[in-house]
This record gives structure tokens, sequence and C-alpha cells, in this order.
């Protein structure tokens, strides 16, 4: 006897128990995640807010929490970011360029390189700021300026542009290659005309993943000589201080009122890194528009 | 879209018309070097084959390559397999007016009979006549031209038979003997081109209606 | 009855008339052969030692539409690389044997491949635009190659050439990947034309695309042989039949003990000799579809 009944309904098997196990421990995840992240937010919001004003953004540190501003430390982190920004972003490309078009993987030294830049990406960042001291402040003579700090972010985040950059490279078709050398392009002409606008995106969106990582770096800055109190705006090649550190030196301070200050600047640091972000995005967009 | 294809189509059934264009000559030459008993005229005809020849040959390559380079389809294979049919009878119409020709040298001294040289006026002009239906209904893809061959062609058959009985009604002279079969033979070669000419008109059915068909059954 | 007998009724034979027509025809093809282009004498081509194709001769005559036909494998793509050194951008590609253009060796020592591409252009077999506008794409080449003249008159006059023009001449400025699959491979050619190459080089072009735009692309080459020489790789070999002029048939060798396959050339001819009398057993084994 086949009496063949088509038996559809729904029923609780072991994989189906588990798959809901798993799914629910997922939602736990992300809701930790989001919950741990949305407090911290919240808190600092909620303190720092009222303290985000012209003051602020404006003044000098001051012993006196009405009159105390961070524009040192605002301006420290703009002009580190931007000197980041023009060294690592071109030494990272280039070298991405490099390793994808030109180096021929058989060799030793191509092979040194890639190795070496895994490991720069293993260094903690505490190290750098003890590379820094000994190779560019006193060995080079620079001193414990603006420059000196910005250099040694770049080496810190120059694998993440060199990552993202290879990626980004890789990413555009071999096709698109072949047929500007089809046409009589020579090697730089189709790298400079097709492969490299193609992988802008990836190389900005890479750039500003640096960018960000950088902005919060704090102890290599500290090695390298950045002031706790600085009440006179920073030059390249002086003295200099950061928001992360105006941030830390506000904190250890006895007056509460210092603390919500801190918060204050927190949003600071937080606003510069989603401005950051955004024209990332943009970027990206605007390029990706063509594919 | 696929120019070359159509022109080269379009070449064949052209080569095609011009062959039907000098059979229509060769015909005209072998009824009047019959009806006027000229063998010079008759020699040329038999020379003027081989143009035909050339014709019904480079039609045959022509339609090789095409089938194996083109891969025809729908109409425009029938097109080619039509054309491939209508270029052998031609062909064969081609050498029953060389035969004519042949067998006109062969009495050339022999004296005229009127009656039978009207006969063959008059069936030749019906073949003539048929060979152009079938060629034009052919250019023109006109089903009801070329089913009105089979009419034309039972009027050459009724010619044959009248043909026939008329060189019975001779009497058998020793001296006609010889040359009363090869007017049978004579008579035969006409009608069997208007046959031929039927066949075309067939082929010509096939490619606008998709059918083999005979028009008659062999009882007619 | 001895009349009768010379009589000659039966059909008529057409012995002589047959060799003097055929041969006729024959000369015609031989004479529409214009200058050789390309002369290729033993080639071989190995990646990493081992040979993908060997001892491959023969020669490609301009105004014509050469076409390679055969199995996978059996080293007709990698062949038509050779004509324009891409093979160079696989470093683990080897060339031995001459490949002549015009009589000089493209693969002499002091030949710069960036020159011979200038004059042997390449159409592949997935279209592949720039990700830019429709005129930067045909412009690039000319750009590229610092070709002097109005840009704009040598944009149309490529697109015109590819029947691309009517198309797309309102929207020069939209992005070429906006275009339809035959459409692209259509300015993929124009990109080709327009820096003014002597031959056309196509590897599988309509193997991507639909019937109707196969059939366009196929009509543009006829166009285009006016001009140019083509040369066409496909595994199509219905395609080969319509299009080609002079069809090459390559197949696989297979080398058991060393496990290697390789391609060579088994038969070049007319391609209506190839379709309807080839001289090779393995070439009717092919082209009636009968191989292995």
């Amino acid at each position: 006897m086949s009496a063949h009944t088509l038996d559809l309904k729904n029923r609780a098997t072991g994989d189906k128990i588990r798959g809901r196990l798993f799914y629910a421990l997922l939602l736990v995840s992300v809701t930790v995640g989001f919950v741990l992240l949305g407090t911290l937010l919240v808190d600092v919001f909620r303190k720092g807010l009222p303290f985000v004003d012209g003051i602020l953004l404006t003044e000098p540190p001051s012993a006196v929490p009405e009159r105390a501003g961070a524009r040192p430390a605002i301006l420290g982190t703009i002009y580190i970011m931007g000197l980041l920004l023009v060294m690592a972003v071109p030494i990272g490309v280039g070298t991405a360029i490099y390793l994808e078009e030109y180096a021929n993987r058989e060799k030793w030294y191509n092979r040194l390189l890639e190795l070496n830049i895994q490991n720069l990406a293993a260094v903690p960042s505490i190290v750098y700021g003890i590379l820094g001291l000994a190779f560019l402040v006193r060995g080079l003579g620079l001193g414990r300026v603006t420059l000196a700090g910005a250099m040694i972010l770049t080496l810190l985040v120059l694998p993440i542009v060199i990552v993202a950059s290879r990626e980004a490279i890789r990413a555009v078709p071999d096709s698109i290659r072949q047929g500007a050398y089809a046409l009589g392009a020579t090697q730089w002409q189709t790298i400079s005309r097709q492969v490299l606008p193609a992988a802008i995106p990836g190389i900005a969106t890479g750039s500003i993943l640096a960018l960000a990582r950088a902005i919060g770096e704090t102890a290599p800055l500290i090695l390298v000589g950045a002031l706790t109190y600085v009440a006179f705006d920073p030059t390249i090649l002086g003295p200099f201080t950061a928001l992360p550190i105006q941030i830390y030196q506000w904190i250890a301070r006895p007056q509460e009122d210092f603390r919500l200050l801190a918060a204050a600047a927190i949003i600071v640091l937080l606003v510069i890194l989603l401005t950051m972000n955004a024209f990332a995005i943009w970027l990206r967009n605007r390029y990706q528009r063509r594919w | 879209m696929r120019v070359t294809f159509q022109e080269e189509l379009d070449q064949l059934e052209s080569t095609l018309q011009e062959e039907g264009a000098l059979v229509l000559r060769a015909l005209r030459g072998a009824l009047n070097a019959l009806v006027q008993q000229e063998g010079e005229l008759a020699d040329e005809v038999i020379a003027f084959d081989d143009e035909i020849d050339a014709h019904y040959l480079a039609i045959e390559e022509g339609i090789q390559s095409l089938l194996a380079r083109q891969t025809p389809v729908a109409v425009d294979l029938r097109l080619v397999l039509a054309v491939l049919h209508m270029n052998l009878h031609l062909e064969r119409m081609a050498d029953y007016c060389v035969t004519v020709a042949k067998l006109t040298k062969l009495v050339e001294t022999t004296s005229p009979d009127t009656t039978l040289l009207e006969a063959f006026e008059e069936m030749g002009a019906r073949a003539e006549e048929m060979i152009r239906v079938a060629l034009d209904s052919f250019a023109e893809r006109d089903l009801g031209a070329a089913e009105s061959l089979v009419e034309l062609d039972e009027l050459i058959d009724r010619g044959n038979r009248r043909v026939v009985q008329h060189l019975l009604s001779l009497g058998s002279d020793p001296g006609h003997h010889e040359w009363g079969l090869r007017m049978i033979v004579v008579s035969r070669c006409l009608e069997r081109i208007g046959d031929h000419a039927v066949d075309i008109g067939e082929q010509t059915a096939y490619l606008v209606t998709g059918e083999f068909r005979e028009f008659t059954d062999a009882s007619h | 009855m001895s009349e009768m007998e010379r009589a000659h009724i039966a059909p008529v034979r057409i012995g002589s008339v047959d060799e003097r027509i055929l041969t006729e025809r024959q000369e015609r093809v031989v004479n529409q052969r214009r200058d050789v282009l390309f002369t290729v004498e033993d080639l071989t081509v190995s990646y990493a030692g081992v040979p993908a194709l060997k001892n491959v001769s023969l020669d490609i005559y301009k105004n014509f539409i050469t076409a390679f036909i055969g199995p996978s494998g059996c080293g007709k793509s990698t062949f038509i690389r050779c004509f324009n050194r891409m093979n160079d951008l696989i470093p683990t590609a080897a060339v031995q044997g001459t490949v002549r253009y015009h009589g000089a060796d493209l693969y002499a020592k002091d030949v710069d491949p960036v020159e011979v591409r200038k004059r042997i252009g390449m159409v592949f077999q997935k279209p592949n635009p720039f990700p830019k506008s429709i005129y930067d794409n045909v412009a690039f080449g000319p750009r590229i190659l610092h070709m002097r003249g109005s840009l704009d008159e040598r944009v149309e006059r490529a697109l015109r050439h590819a029947a691309l023009w009517d198309e797309v001449k309102n929207r020069l400025k939209a992005s070429a990947l906006s275009l339809s699959g035959g459409q692209q491979q259509r300015l993929c050619i124009a990109r080709c034309l327009a820096v003014e190459p002597d031959v056309i080089l196509m590897d599988e072009p309509a193997s991507a695309l639909d019937p109707i735009s196969t059939t366009a692309i196929e009509d543009l080459m006829h166009d285009l042989k006016q001009e140019y020489a083509i040369v066409i790789v496909t595994h199509n070999m219905q395609q080969a039949a319509r299009v080609a002029d002079m069809t090459a048939f390559f197949s696989v060798e297979v080398d058991q003990e060393r496990d290697h396959r390789t391609g060579i050339l088994v038969e070049y001819d007319t391609t209506p000799t190839i379709f309807t009398q080839p001289a090779d057993k393995r070439t009717e084994g092919y082209v009636t579809g009968r191989f292995g």
C-alpha cells in the first residue's frame, strides 16, 4: 500500500529549535552592543550638551570652568588629522598600487613587504609612541611638535589605508585593465585613468577609517610630547595638544564642572568624527553611481 | 539584418531566372530550326547548351555553399530547396531542346510534312507559354498562376496524342519509318518540356504553401 | 538504326564544362585575397613550460574575416592574443616562433607591445565598457594616444562606424553601463575603431549576446571588413560559417604521459570548403557535430 499523504504541517524539529535559539542569541548580542553604546552616548549627551557653546570652541583652557575652552585641543586635533591625511593617503595608496599592479609576488622582497605591513597592524599604539620619541623627537631632532605626532599616527594607521586601498584596487575588474591595454595604453595610463578612479570609493572609505582610528589615539601623542595644558594655539612645528588629551586632563580634575566640560569635548570629538564619516559616505556614493 | 544572406538568396533567384530566359531562347531556337529545317541553327542551339550548364552549375554550387554556411530555415529553406529542384527541371528542359536540335539535323534532308510542323509550332508555342508562366508565377509567388499550368499542359498532351495519330495514319511507307520514329521523339520532347514546367509550378506551390504536392495524379 | 544509336538523347555529360567552371570559381576566390597582413611561422605558446598551442603556421589576409574554430581548450584564444601581444600580460606565458605583421616580427626584442596594440585592436567576449560616459569611453583611446584633430569628430565617426551613433547621439554623457549588452559591445567596437587600427581582433564577440544583437554584430563585421582585417575566435561554428571568408580549425592533442593538452592547427581554408568538403576527417567530425 502506498497511500502517499502529503504532510506539510509545521513541526518543531531539533534543527528548527536550534535555528531559533541561534537567532535569539544573535538578537541578544545586537541588543547588548546597542544598549551599552546607547547608554554611553545618552549619558555623555545629557551631561555635556549644555556645555557645548561658543566658549568651549573658541576659548583656551583655564583653571575656571566657566571660562575654559578647548580651542587649542580642537585646533591640534584638526592639524594632526590634516597632516595625517596628507601623509598617510599618498604613502598608503602608493604602496597599495605597487603591491597590486607592479610587484611580482614571487620575489622575496615583495613578500617581506607584505609581511611587514601585517606586523605594523599588530603593534600596540604605545610602542609607536616610544618609537616616535626615540626616532622623531630625539633622533631626527624634531622636538615635541605637532608634526611628530602626526607622523607617528601615520605609521599607526598606514596598514588600514593600505589594506583598504588594496581591496579597492583589487575590486576593479581585470576586464577594464585588459580593455585599456588593448587600446594601446601604458601601464601607468591604465592605472591613473582607469584603475584609480574606479577605486576611489574604497580608498576614501579606507582613509576615513584611518582617520577615525587616529582621532582617538592618546598614548602615542603623550609620549611624543603632547602637553596637557596648552593655553595658546598650536603650530605645526611647535608644541601641541589634542582633544583626547584635553578630555583626559579635564576628567582628572576634581571639579565636577570639568567633568561636564569633558563630556562636552567628547561630543565635539564625536561630531568631528561623524562629519568625516558623512563625507566619506558622500564621496563613496558620488563615485559609486557610475558603476 | 543578414544583408549578405539576403543578397545571396536574391542572387540565386536571379541566376535561376536568367537560366529560364536562356532555356526560352534555346527552345525558340530549336523550334525555328525544326520548322524551318535549318541545320546551322540547330548547331547553334546545341552549342548554346554550355551557357545553360554554366548557370546550372553556378546555382548548384551556390546552394551547396548557402546551405552549409547560412543554415536557412522556414521560407528561406523552402526557397533554396525550390530553386534546387527548379534548376534541375530547367536543365532537363534545355537537354530536351538539344535533343530536338540533334534530331532536326538528322532529318534535314527529308521533305517536310506541313501538318506535323504546324502541330509542332503549336505545341512549341504552348511550351514557351508554360515556361513563361512557370517563371513568372515563381517570381511573383503566384499560386493561382502556378496551378494554371496543369491546364496548359493538357493542351500539349493533346497535341502529342494528335501527332502520334497523324503519324500512324500516314501508313507504313518504309522511307518514312525512321523519320516517323524521330518525329515521335520530338513530340515526346516537347511534351516532357511541358511536364517539367508543371513541376516548376509545383515547386512554386511548395514555396508558398509549404506542402509537397503533385498538381495531378498520374491517371490523366 | 545506326543513326538512331548516334542520336544523343540521354542527358548531356558536363565533364569538360565542369572543370572549367570550377577552376574559374577558385581563381575568383584567390584573386579576392588581398595582401597578406600577418604571417605566422611555427608558433608555439606555453604557460609555465606547458605548451598550450604548438607549431602553428598560417597567413591572415587583408579585408577578410578570418575565423578560428575548434573545441574548448584548443588554444584559439591564446592564439588570437598573440597577434596583439596581450599574452605579455600573463607572467607565465612564453611565445616561440614568429608573428610577422606587414613583414615585421612582432616579437622582436626592440618591439614595444604598446605600439603594437595601437595598430591592432581587440574586442572581448564580455563587453567591458569603462565605468565612464559613452563619450569618454570612445574618447579614451584618442586621448591617451595624443591623437590630433577634433575629438568630437573622432568620437562621432567611430560611433557611426560601429552602427551606434543614431542610438546614442543624444546621450553621449550618459553612463556607458546604461546601455544594453548588444549596445555595449558595439560601444567597445567603436572604442577600438577610434584609435584607427588596421586589424580588429574579436575574441568570441557575440557569445554573451542575444540572437538579435549577435546578428547586428555580424552585419557590422561585414561592413567593417571593407576597411579592416577582422580575426575572430568563435565556439559557434555556425557563426564562423555565416561570417568568415577563411576558417582555421584547431584541435586538441593529448600527451598521455605528461597529461598535457596542446592545441594544433588542423586545417585552414576558405569557409565554403571547410563546411562543404573539408580535407581532414577531424575537421569534418567537428563541423558535422560528431566530434567526441
